[in-house]
């Protein structure tokens, strides 16, 4: 059985090749848009990939049609039984038409790939994230992007590096800009203690109220959707959920969110879940350890004051 | 290019999808096998759709054409349709087939092209969401300009239409990319991109009057056959989590003295 693994970015590419190892497959080759470093390449090996494919760039640039043109050519060479592509943003929008160009079954944002009886099996989340649904893929080949996190890796024999270039022609999406958020590199998926705010907070200015507690306990701040989509107060990697971040902290402080199905999803890992909410019914109720029926902006300040207390400072 | 359509056409055609699903926050799973309980549930239209419904009219205000609503399902509600109709779309067209039940991303990207070819054909602008409620599974927007061999934008949270161009600024991991492409195109968006009117009783009524086409496979040229899933669900079950709900009301100052004991007792070796 031979596995094509491909993603935006060499880490994602090391990434995908890791998980592919765990389907024992014959040969794992893997194709990329983006130049590898000599490290790259030693963790690529490691992953246990034996070719890696380097795409010329502009397929990348060019956007999604591009690039799943270029990829649908390679997978028509190496006829490969499973297509793996890391699940970011660009490698979901490539990976669609990917499937439909080459009318292979398709999973989307899995989070398993399987061996099934009659071909692959992958997981995803559907209903808003609180269901789990095992999709069978009956194809050859089959295709997933996937949503795995990174394991531990190690170096390897260097893949051989193999140019391929189809000259193929698709529609092309032009970049004028992009703009970078400000970086503030937040880890929350390693985070061990999370306060997330939601669209309880009236202004910007009020989340100085989440800030505080959160510095006080040594918190990270994350938020949900319309805090940092809708409403752009926090970064846009902050935010917590089916479409944002899965953490998975000690003690998880739910400020003001409501606790709808999509949020739930990515902190219900949370060893502990507290919750203030002024709603004594919303979802985030039955969904929390200790839910505490009061205005945020009453019993924030209280608590602050207390804590600075107890903590000593 | 563009000349010649841009002194012929300026005002753009639009055609948005609109997905029926279970209303997933109602949603409850059986309590023994964990199985979504649909056959209880309430429908509604995908929240991402709306905000696509509502850029089409905003479009359609300022430069002039036609918002066109297209949805395909086992059993599509009018009186869902009807909803985007009173939001200012101008007619819709629905495809129900009871065999797009077990529809996966490649059946429902078919159903959808072949109703847009008959209902359509010489659209501008695809609008879709996303992601839809249910599924949730990013595909079909890019799906269908593959199937139109047209440029697609997905994850776009501003949108500007010009003479046979677009520009849009999309979300990406890396940031804000600003984009620009040629039309036609398709276009997929999340919630940032407005807020969704809602349709005043006027509007409401005025939508009854709307021309609203039920569609047949056999109308858009397809055979059951065509619609057979290559992906196929086994199995869709609730995830679980088990939690204390222990719940605190009363006076606030007893409430924050709780809340900061329950928060230094679980926030572990850290201080
Ligand atoms: C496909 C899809 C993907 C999505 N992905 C995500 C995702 O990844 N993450 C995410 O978070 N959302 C996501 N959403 C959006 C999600 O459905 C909700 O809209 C969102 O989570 C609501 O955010 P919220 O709880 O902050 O706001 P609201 O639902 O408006 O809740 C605000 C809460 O604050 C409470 N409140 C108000 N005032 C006070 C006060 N003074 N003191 C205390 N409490 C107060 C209210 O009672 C209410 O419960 C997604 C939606 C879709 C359709
Ligand atoms: N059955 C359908 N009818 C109309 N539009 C649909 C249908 N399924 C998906 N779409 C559109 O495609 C978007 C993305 O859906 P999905 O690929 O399922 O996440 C939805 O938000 C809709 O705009």
């Amino acid at each position: 059985m031979k596995v094509l693994v491909a993603g935006e970015k060499p880490e994602q590419v090391i990434t995908t090749a890791n998980y592919a190892k765990s389907l024992n497959p014959a040969q794992v080759v893997a194709a990329a848009f983006k130049p590898f470093t000599e490290n790259e390449l030693a963790m690529l090996g490691g992953a246990g990939v034996e070719k890696l494919i380097h795409i010329p760039e502009k397929y990348l640039a060019s956007g999604a049609a591009a690039s799943a043109a270029a990829l649908a050519e390679l997978v028509k060479k190496l006829d490969p039984a499973l297509v793996l592509i890391y699940a970011s943003k660009k490698g979901v929008e490539i990976c669609g038409r990917l499937a439909q160009r080459l009318d292979a079954a398709y999973a989307s944002e899995a989070f398993a790939v399987e061996k099934g009886e009659k071909g692959f099996v992958a997981k995803r989340l559907v209903l808003g994230g609180g269901y789990v649904a095992t999709v069978s893929l009956n194809s050859k080949p089959a295709l997933a992007s996937v949503k795995v996190s990174a394991s531990e890796t190690s170096q390897g024999m260097k893949p051989a590096v193999e140019e391929f270039d189809p000259g193929i022609d698709a529609p092309a999406v032009e970049v004028l800009e992009t703009i970078k958020p400000e970086k503030t590199r937040v880890d929350l998926e390693k985070a061990s203690l999370i306060v997330s705010v939601g669209r309880g907070f009236k202004k910007k200015e009020d989340l100085s109220l989440a800030e505080e507690l959160a510095k006080l306990i040594g918190a990270e701040i994350g938020c949900s959707r319309p805090i940092s989509g809708d409403l752009k107060w926090l970064e846009e990697e902050r935010h917590i959920g089916l479409s944002g971040k899965r953490v998975r902290p000690n003690l998880y402080i739910a400020l003001g969110i409501s606790g709808q199905v999509q949020h739930l999803v990515g902190m219900r890992d949370s060893k502990t879940v507290i919750a203030v909410n002024i709603d004594p019914n919303a979802p985030m109720a039955t969904e929390s350890d200790y839910y505490f029926v009061a205005d945020l902006y009453k019993i924030l300040p209280l608590t602050i004051e207390i804590l600075k207390k107890k903590l000593g400072s | 290019m563009g000349t010649y359509r841009m002194m012929s056409r300026t005002m753009p055609d639009i055609v948005v999808c609109v997905k029926q699903t279970v209303d997933v926050y109602q949603l409850k799973p059986h309590p023994e096998t964990l199985a979504p309980q649909l056959s209880q549930a309430q429908w509604k239209n995908s929240d991402f759709d709306l905000n696509a419904v509502e850029e089409a009219v905003r479009i359609k205000e300022k430069s002039g054409g036609k918002v066109v609503v297209v949805s395909v399902g086992p059993e599509v509600k009018q009186l869902l349709v009807r909803e985007c109709l009173a939001m200012g779309a101008d007619e819709a067209y629905i495809l129900s087939d009871p065999s797009l039940a077990q529809a996966d991303g490649a059946a429902t990207a078919k159903a959808l092209a072949a109703v847009i070819k008959t209902a359509s054909p010489k659209w501008d602008i695809i609008l879709c969401g996303e992601a839809s409620l249910d599924q949730n599974a990013y595909q079909t927007g890019p799906r269908l300009a593959e199937i139109f061999n047209v440029p697609h934008v997905s994850y776009v949270n501003k949108l500007e239409v010009g003479d046979r161009v677009l520009k849009a600024w999309r979300a990406v991991e890396d940031g804000v990319e600003v984009v620009s492409c040629s039309l036609p195109a398709v276009v997929t968006v999340g919630l940032e991109i407005n807020t969704p009117r809602l349709p005043s009783l006027l509007m409401i009524r005025a939508a009854q009057k709307k021309p609203l086409k039920e569609l047949s496979l056999n109308d858009v040229g397809l055979t059951k056959d065509d619609l057979m899933p290559r992906a196929e669900t086994l199995e869709v079950k609730a995830l679980k989590t088990e939690r204390r709900r222990q719940v605190f009301e009363g006076k606030v100052e007893e409430l924050a003295e709780k809340l900061a004991e329950r928060i230094i007792a679980h926030m572990g070796g850290r201080r």
